[in-house]
């Protein structure tokens, strides 16, 4: 399987409508799509507004890649299970975030390993190919928590 | 912010989130939901507004600490300034060219402001602890 995900309720059509036809164009493939506020509604895959986070875990874990936005939310669940992950940076000049972070984002991510960067839809074919035979981040090089000394510092802030 | 739960082991915490779907995460501390906005949004503002004053009263939090966005800066900011509680804003990774903007705004409000990269660092602030990764 194939999950798509635009991480929170924020609509990012671009991505929906690309795996769409992507979907079409592949279709022996199973492709789920959690597609928050978008307003485009997939037909070539199986697709959902937003799964509660039991339910999307569970959806990565079936999943042979991700295909997301290219938020640190995303990349820390594909991260924690090992699964490559595809990344869509959103645009602001196309509204579909604030600001243009996520180029920034997806600037340093790209060179880690488990990342396959599409810096446009057009990019997406052959970033999924990529992501399909590359791997994705070995499970043992990859924490669940923050590194500890970064930990203590907030816990001191915490509790003194 | 999950990436934090380490630091609060043993704390009494409550979490508020824009997204409901997000108190299983939490199971077993008080969760609050809040209107998500953003600057292009003023009546979600005022609502969100009034949502996490009534949240701040009742929980009369000692520590505040929000990885963003515009509405954690919001709720930094009524923290402050209603209750005097110490603040913590932790500029979210994503942000690695410049600090968010509610990140910026969020300064004035803030005890402790700190950017997750140390090329962000300045004398005054932003400071840099590390990072969640």
């Amino acid at each position: 399987m194939i999950f798509v995900t635009v991480g929170s309720m924020m609509a990012f059509d671009r991505l929906i409508v690309s795996m769409d036809k992507w979907a079409l164009v592949h279709p022996g493939s199973d492709v789920l799509a959690q597609i928050g506020a978008g307003t485009y509604r997939p037909i070539h895959m199986r697709w959902t507004r937003m799964l509660p986070p039991s339910t999307f875990q569970e959806a990565v874990r079936k999943s042979a890649i991700i295909v997301a936005h290219a938020g640190m939310g995303s990349y820390f669940v594909a991260a924690e299970m090992g699964k490559p992950v595809v990344m869509l940076p959103r645009l602001a000049a196309n509204r579909e975030h604030t600001t243009d972070h996520q180029l920034h984002t997806i600037k340093w991510l790209r060179d880690r390993p488990g990342v396959y960067a599409a810096m446009s839809d057009a990019e997406l074919d052959f970033a999924i190919d990529r992501a399909m035979t590359g791997g994705g981040i070995a499970g043992a090089d990859f924490t669940n928590f923050a590194p500890e000394p970064f930990l203590r510092r907030v816990r001191d802030f915490l509790v003194n | 912010m999950r990436r934090l739960q380490p630091a609060f082991d043993g704390l009494q915490v409550a979490f508020v989130s824009v997204q409901s779907a997000y108190a299983e995460e939490v199971a077993g501390h008080r969760f609050y939901v809040v209107r998500d906005v953003t600057r292009w949004d003023r009546i979600g503002l005022a609502i969100l507004v009034v949502q996490l004053t009534l949240i701040l009263l009742r929980e009369r939090p000692h520590v505040v600490v929000t990885t963003g966005s515009a509405p954690g800066m919001i709720a930094l900011a009524l923290a402050k300034c209603l209750l005097r509680s110490k603040t913590m804003w932790i500029d979210s990774i994503a942000n690695c060219e410049q600090l968010s903007l509610s990140g910026m705004r969020a300064k004035r409000f803030c005890d402790v402001w700190l950017t997750q990269w140390p090329h962000l660092q300045r004398t005054g602030g932003p400071d840099w602890w590390g990072a969640v990764l």
